[in-house]
């Protein structure tokens, strides 16, 4: 079998293999044997037709198949043999393909890029540190109090912080629009859920009464065709709700599932929450920075084929998301939405592989069990979650990958050069929901 | 002969392993003739269709099997075959034919 490799262009490789006839026609032996088994050929006992026969029928086929199982395995060996870092699956082509002459063909393929780590030093990460104020709870106490208002009716005109219930319809120049009416809508007034004017104009309307608002849509409204247009609703006002903050007792807490009768117990509860949301948070966004500098410092080139898998793999993810079933096929998502994201995938499961091998890392125990305590502890009952982990090796060692990762990223915390940045609570957690979703 | 007739003279080949056999060791191809075919009008037809040299041909009938169902007597089609035998170094692959 001789072997020769070109590189055809970036991480493409072009390899052309000759293979002796001799071991070809075994191929195409047995693959005829294979077929014609078991097989009713007209005018002929079952196993009595003769070889010739039988070539006569199925010789193409069988030679096609037999060479292709050829070309695999030769590639393979070679692959094997001049160890070569094969990404994604080889595209075949034989040359020269004939009876009784030696097989030759060209087996084109991607190859893993030759990835070296810059120094860590280089790297510049910028990493924000937060405390959980007393404000924060405060704000956290007001929103969840909020949350669980209680409406009750009043027969009072309506102020800013009301509940009321309408029914209206709009007109531009006197003719209704698309969209613009409604029959028994629920709004806050001052919850700026509506266009600006119209939550102010309904501000001391009482129940039963009608009012008729004139207002202007604004310049950024979402529909093209209303954008900047004055228009007119006539609104009836069928209901007035006053709300109540609730009482702050164990009543109130029992509804978060916090079983306490003090406040300060509650706030307490409030505050251990926030701060444990407040750490994934800071550690997300320093994990995106060591990321996002890891790929700036080191440009590499990722083979086409990976990020093709890498595509098909989102594709899929996002058809189960959307709860598409095994009747959508996920083929007909066009792959261009994915591709920025999936190459950036490439390009960082490449690079961290590429820094945890050279480092030699192993996942350490002590961050592991960190780790599952700290999912545990999210949870209703911690010591079943604890052992579910530790007792399912696929899961443990999804959590040991996650180790890994921030092992690594501690590691070039250390070495790169860190600037340490004051940010508020609020701040933080916006900029990982941020990250999440991008 | 007139042309036609030589497209009606043959009708398939006859392929068993009876005719593989012979094919390989004496080199004689079966075929089934047409019922009123001749030995020459055969001998003709097959160095017409198939470009090859013919030694001799031997024709056989055989006659169709009588069947007994509820309505009668039936009786299967004869069926007559010629065995024709190619000159020395001559053969004909089915596959390319027809």
């Amino acid at each position: 079998m001789q072997v020769s490799i070109a590189t055809t262009s970036g991480l493409e490789r072009c390899m052309t293999i000759g293979v002796p006839a001799a071991e070809v026609e075994q191929k195409v032996t047995a693959e005829l044997k294979k077929l014609a088994r078991g097989r009713r050929i007209d005018g002929f006992r079952p196993g009595k037709v003769p070889p010739a026969v039988i070539k006569r029928l199925f010789g193409k086929q069988a030679r096609y198949e037999a060479i292709y199982q050829q070309m695999q395995q030769s590639f393979f060996a070679a692959v094997q043999e001049n160890n070569v870092k094969l990404a994604g699956m080889p595209y075949f082509e034989p040359t020269v393909d004939e009876d009784g002459k030696d097989l030759e063909f060209k087996a084109t393929y991607e190859v893993y890029p030759e990835v070296t780590l810059g120094d860590f030093a280089a790297l510049q990460v910028e990493q924000k540190t937060a405390q959980v104020s007393d404000d924060d709870v405060e704000k956290m106490v007001d929103t969840l109090r909020k949350q669980s208002t209680r409406w009750s009716e009043s027969s009072e005109a309506a102020a800013s912080g009301d509940r009321v219930v309408i029914d209206f319809e709009g007109f531009i120049d006197g003719s209704a629009f698309e969209g613009g009416k409604a029959n028994a809508y629920t709004l806050v007034l001052g919850s700026n859920s509506m266009i600006p004017g119209f939550e102010d104009g309904l501000v001391g309307a009482a129940a039963g009464s009608e009012v008729t608002l004139d207002v202007t849509f604004p310049e950024g409204y979402h529909k093209e065709e209303l954008k900047g247009k004055p228009a007119q609703f006539k609104v009836k006002v069928s209901k007035v709700e006053k709300g109540e903050l609730p009482v702050m007792d164990s009543e109130f807490f029992k509804s978060f599932g916090v079983e306490s009768s003090t406040e300060e117990e509650f706030r307490a509860e409030i505050r251990s929450n926030m701060e444990r949301e407040l750490k994934r948070a800071l550690r997300t966004l320093t994990k995106n920075q060591v990321i996002e500098g890891l790929k700036a410092a080191n440009p590499i080139e990722v083979p086409a084929a990976l990020i093709n898998q890498e595509v098909d793999r989102l594709r899929r993810q996002a058809v189960q998301q959307f709860g598409g079933g095994q009747q959508f096929d996920f083929n007909q998502l066009p792959a261009e939405i994915f591709k920025p994201q999936a190459e950036s995938r490439v390009v960082v499961g490449l690079l961290m592989s590429t820094a945890i091998e050279a480092a030699d890392m192993k996942p350490s125990e002590e961050k592991v069990s960190e780790l599952i305590e700290e999912i545990a502890a999210t949870y209703q009952e911690p010591e079943e979650v604890r052992n579910y982990y530790l007792n399912n090796a696929q899961q443990k060692s999804q959590i040991e990958a996650l180790a890994l990762e921030e092992q690594l990223v501690e590691k070039i915390l250390a070495a790169a050069a860190v600037t340490v940045v004051e940010s508020s609570y609020e701040d933080v957690i916006r900029a990982a929901n941020a990250n999440q979703s991008a | 002969m007139i042309r036609e007739r030589i497209y009606k003279v043959l009708v398939a080949p006859q392929i068993s392993e009876k005719a593989t056999w012979v094919a390989e060791k004496y080199g004689q191809y079966v075929f089934r003739v047409a019922p009123d075919a001749t030995k020459p009008e055969i001998k003709e037809a097959v160095e017409a269709l198939f470009e090859v040299k013919v030694d001799s041909v031997r024709v056989v009938n055989i006659k169709g099997k009588t069947k007994r169902t509820v309505r009668g007597v039936g009786k299967r089609n004869d069926v007559r075959k010629a065995y024709v035998t190619l000159a020395a170094g001559q053969d004909i692959d089915f596959t390319d034919a027809e």
